[in-house]
C-alpha cells in the first residue's frame, strides 16, 4: 500500500498531458474544460441554427433512442443488443490481443532492423509503402490471405498498428549516440549486456512514442475490423450499425467512449513510460 | 501528445492526499450507484411476446444430424422468416436448438462470410440477393474466383421494394411509368450532370429492378444515367444533401425516406405494380453442409416455412413489428414497419396515400400461389435478365439449364413441406411458375428466355 501511494505521488495522476493535481487546477484543469465547453457550444448552437444536418451534443439526451444507452451502459438484452459498456469493452479486447501482438513483432523487427543496415535498406521501402494502406483496405486483403474470420479482423488492426512501433524502434536504436557503442567496444560488453544496459535503455523512448501512437491507430482500425466479422458484440460494429441507419446520435455516443477510452489507455502508456524510463 | 515532456509532478505532494480521497470516493459511489441500480441494468422492455412454438416428437428420420448452424441476413423485410423462426422457436420446434441469425455488415460482407463458411468464423447460409448463390456456385463473385456451390432452398419474401427518387426532380414526370421523364433524364446528361441512381449490390435484384423500369420507360441504364452500388445508409444521406437523384430500394427503406420532414424524396415505382408477386430474395445455404447434413437443412426449412406462415397471419403482424424493430434486428421503431404489411404507401410526387393490399410484402403465399417454393422457373429469369444487361455473356443461354439445376434446392423443400404436412395444393406440382408478365406487357416465358431477350427493346447483349 505504502509503495503505491509513493509511486502514484511520484508519477503524478495525469490524463493525456494533464496534471489533475488541485494545486495545478487552474492552470491545467481549467483551460481544456473551457476549451471543452466552448467546442460543445459552438456546435450546439451550430446544429440548432441548421446550417448543418449534423445534431448537436445535447442529442444524446433529446433522441430517446441514444438516451436508453446513455442510461444503461450495462444493459444487456442478448445477442448484439448490448450496452455501451460491454460493446466497448469487446473491442477493447480484440483491440488488446492485435496490439500486444503489434507490439512484439514492432519491436522484434524494429530491432533487427535498426542493427542491422542492410536489413533496414531491403525492407525500408516495403515499410514505407504497406504502412499507407487505410485500414479498410486490408479488409479484402486478410479475408483472402486468411479466410478465417476473427484471425483476418484481429490482422487488419495488427497491421494497421504495427508500423509506428516498428519504425520508431528501428529508429531509436539506430539513434544510439556513437559513444556508447565505442564505449562498449572498448569494455568488451557481452552481447546481452549490451542489449539491456545500452541499446534498450536508449531506445525506449522512441519505442514508446511508437507505441502510444500506436494505440490510436489500433482503435483507428477497430470499425473496418468489426465489419469484417459482422454481427458481432463491439463499438465498431455498432459504429457501422447506426451508421446503416442513420443514427447519427447514436455515432456520436460511440465516438465519446472510443475517445474516452483512448485517452485513458494513452494515459496508461504515459504513466508505464515513466515508470519505466526512470526505473 | 506529450512524449517528451516526462514532467514529475514535482508540486504534487500536498495535493496527492486530497485527490486520492476524492477518486476513492468517487469509486465508492460510483460502485454503489451500480448496485442500486442492479435491478434496472437493462432498460424496460420492448413488448410481451406469446408462447413460443411447442416442440415437436421427432422420429429418428426427422432428427437432425446437428443442431447448430449459423445463418447471415441483413436487417430489411426480406429477413423477417429467418428472425421469426429464431425468435419463436420455430427452429427449436425442430430440433434446430443452436440456430444463430447472425446480422451481417453489407452484402459484400456476407458474401466474404459464406466464402468463409462458419468453421472458419463466417456462415453457413442465409438470405440473398438474386442470382448471388448462382454466381457464388459459379464462382462470379468470389475471391480468386473459387466456386463454392450452393442450393437456394426457399424464397423468403415477394415484393416490398421499390424506387426512390430526390425530392428535387419533382414534377418531372417519374410515376409508374417513367417515359415522361425520359427527355428530361437525357437532358441531364446533356447538361453533364447525368441522373445518379443507387443500390446496395450489384447485378442483383434491386440492380434488375431500376434497370427493368427505366428501360420500359425509353430509357437505357447503361447509357442514360449513372447506375452504381452504394450503402443505403449513404444513398439515403447523399439524397438529403442533393446529390444522388434515385435510389433502388426495400422495405423499411421507403417508409423511412418518406417519414423524413424534410421531403427529400418520395416513391416514383413499387416492384409490386413493376412485377406482382415476383420474386425477391432467397434462402441458400453452402452445398457441402446440406450433403454433410440433409436432414438438418430440412428441419431449418421447416423451421423457416412455419416462421412464413406465422408472418403472413394478421393477427401475429403486431408481435411481428415488435420482434423486428428491436436494436439486435432491424433497430427501428416499430411503427414505420407496418406499411409494408398493409399495402400504405406514400406513392409519387403528391405523396399520395395509398392503400392496397396486393402491394403489401408476403413470406408465404400470394396472388400466384406460393412465396416460399424456389420456382427453378424464376432463377431462368434472373440469369436471362443477367444476359440482357451483359451481365453473363450471350452464350451464358446455353449454361442456364445446367446452372439452375446445380443450384436448385427444390427437392429439399418439398421434402420438408411434405414432412411438416403442408397441403397438397400449397406444394407447386412443377418447377415452373408459367409465363410472367411485366407492367408495361412484356412477358417472360420460362420456356423461351431467347424470345424474351428478343422482345426487349432496350438490352446490351454481350457476345
Amino acid at each position: 500500500m505504502t509503495t503505491s501511494t509513493t509511486r502514484r505521488k511520484a508519477s503524478g495522476l495525469r490524463i493525456g498531458n494533464i496534471d489533475l493535481s488541485w494545486k495545478n487546477f487552474n492552470n491545467n484543469v481549467l483551460p481544456p474544460l473551457i476549451a471543452i465547453a466552448i467546442f460543445l457550444g459552438l456546435w450546439e448552437a451550430l446544429s440548432a441554427s441548421g446550417i448543418t444536418l449534423l445534431p448537436g451534443p445535447s442529442s444524446l439526451f433529446t433522441d430517446p433512442r441514444t438516451l436508453e444507452l446513455v442510461k444503461y451502459p450495462f444493459y444487456d438484452r442478448g445477442g448484439i443488443d448490448k450496452g455501451m459498456f460491454w460493446q466497448t469493452l469487446a473491442s477493447l479486447q480484440r483491440v488488446a490481443i492485435s496490439y500486444t501482438l503489434a507490439a512484439i513483432v514492432g519491436i522484434g523487427l524494429g530491432i533487427a532492423i535498426g542493427t542491422t543496415p542492410i536489413l533496414s535498406k531491403a525492407l525500408d521501402p516495403l515499410f514505407l509503402f504497406l504502412r499507407t494502406v487505410p485500414p479498410l483496405a486490408w479488409v479484402p486483403i486478410s479475408l483472402a490471405a486468411l479466410n478465417k474470420n476473427e484471425p483476418a479482423a484481429l490482422f487488419v488492426i495488427f497491421i494497421t498498428s504495427v508500423w509506428p512501433i516498428l519504425i520508431n524502434t528501428a529508429v531509436g536504436v539506430k539513434q544510439i549516440p556513437q559513444d556508447y557503442i565505442n564505449v562498449a567496444k572498448v569494455i568488451q560488453v557481452s552481447n546481452r549486456k549490451y542489449f539491456f544496459k545500452i541499446l534498450l535503455p536508449s531506445a525506449l523512448p522512441y519505442i514508446f512514442t511508437g507505441l502510444r501512437v500506436a494505440i490510436s491507430l489500433a482503435w483507428l482500425a477497430i470499425i473496418a475490423a468489426e465489419i469484417v466479422m459482422s454481427g458481432i458484440v463491439g463499438i465498431g460494429f455498432f459504429i457501422w450499425e447506426a451508421y446503416q441507419n442513420n443514427y447519427i446520435s447514436e455515432v456520436i455516443l460511440a465516438l465519446v467512449w472510443i475517445g474516452a477510452v483512448g485517452l485513458l489507455l494513452d494515459s496508461l502508456m504515459g504513466w508505464l513510460q515513466n515508470k519505466i524510463t526512470r526505473g | 501528445m506529450s512524449i517528451n515532456s516526462p514532467i514529475a509532478g514535482s508540486g504534487l505532494d500536498s495535493g496527492g492526499y486530497s485527490r486520492r480521497r476524492f477518486l476513492e470516493t468517487a469509486g465508492a459511489a460510483f460502485a454503489g450507484s451500480l448496485l442500486l441500480k442492479g435491478c434496472s441494468i437493462n432498460p424496460p422492455s420492448v413488448a410481451d411476446l406469446s408462447p413460443k412454438a411447442e416442440a415437436m416428437t421427432l422420429s429418428p428420420a426427422t432428427t437432425p444430424e446437428i443442431t447448430v448452424v449459423k445463418l447471415g441476413y441483413i436487417a430489411i423485410a426480406e429477413s423477417a422468416p429467418l428472425i421469426i423462426a429464431k425468435e419463436k422457436g420455430f427452429f427449436d420446434r425442430h430440433g434446430m436448438f443452436d440456430v444463430g441469425v447472425s446480422k451481417q455488415a453489407s452484402w459484400g460482407a456476407a458474401r466474404d462470410n459464406i466464402e468463409i463458411g462458419s468453421s472458419g468464423g463466417g456462415i453457413d447460409g442465409g438470405q440473398w440477393q438474386m442470382p448471388m448463390p448462382q454466381l457464388i456456385s459459379e464462382g462470379l463473385i468470389t475471391k480468386g474466383n473459387r466456386k463454392i456451390p450452393m442450393l437456394s432452398l426457399a424464397q423468403l419474401s415477394t415484393q416490398g421494394n421499390g424506387i426512390a427518387i430526390a425530392s428535387q426532380h419533382k414534377g418531372r414526370g417519374f410515376t409508374t411509368d417513367v417515359s415522361g421523364a425520359a427527355d428530361y433524364i437525357r437532358s441531364m446528361k446533356d447538361g453533364g450532370t447525368p441522373f445518379k441512381a443507387a443500390y446496395t449490390f450489384p447485378r442483383v435484384n434491386q440492380d434488375f429492378w431500376i434497370r427493368y423500369w427505366l428501360a420500359a420507360g425509353g430509357i437505357d441504364p447503361n447509357k442514360d444515367v449513372n447506375l452504381i452500388a452504394v450503402p443505403a445508409a449513404q444513398t439515403v444521406a447523399s439524397m438529403r444533401t442533393g446529390s444522388m437523384d434515385g435510389f433502388s430500394t426495400g422495405d423499411p427503406w421507403p417508409s423511412r425516406i418518406l417519414r423524413d420532414k424534410r421531403k427529400f424524396g418520395f416513391m416514383a415505382v413499387l416492384t409490386a405494380q413493376i412485377w406482382p408477386a415476383h420474386p425477391e430474395e432467397y434462402f441458400a445455404m453452402r452445398e457441402d453442409w446440406i450433403r454433410k447434413y440433409p436432414k438438418a437443412t430440412k428441419a431449418i426449412l421447416k423451421g423457416i416455412m412455419e416462421a412464413q406462415i406465422w408472418c403472413d397471419d394478421p393477427k401475429n403482424r403486431t408481435e411481428m413489428m415488435a420482434i423486428l424493430a428491436q436494436r439486435k434486428y432491424f433497430n427501428v421503431p416499430s411503427e414505420i414497419l407496418e406499411g409494408s404489411y398493409i399495402g400504405e404507401y406514400v406513392m409519387g410526387d403528391q405523396f399520395e396515400m395509398i392503400k392496397d393490399e396486393t402491394l403489401a410484402v408476403r413470406y408465404w403465399k400470394d396472388s400466384r400461389g406460393s412465396v416460399s417454393y424456389p420456382y427453378k422457373s424464376h432463377d431462368r429469369w434472373f440469369l436471362t435478365e443477367s444476359i440482357r444487361w451483359g451481365f453473363l455473356p450471350q452464350g451464358a443461354l446455353a449454361e442456364v439449364d445446367r446452372i439452375i439445376n446445380a443450384v436448385s434446392g427444390e427437392k429439399y423443400w418439398r421434402e420438408a413441406a411434405q414432412e411438416l404436412g403442408i397441403s397438397a395444393k400449397d406444394i407447386p406440382s412443377t418447377t415452373s411458375r408459367g409465363i410472367e408478365t411485366f407492367f408495361d406487357g412484356a412477358e417472360f416465358n420460362p420456356e423461351s428466355p431467347q424470345k424474351y431477350l428478343d422482345s426487349l427493346r432496350i438490352k446490351s447483349i454481350k457476345v
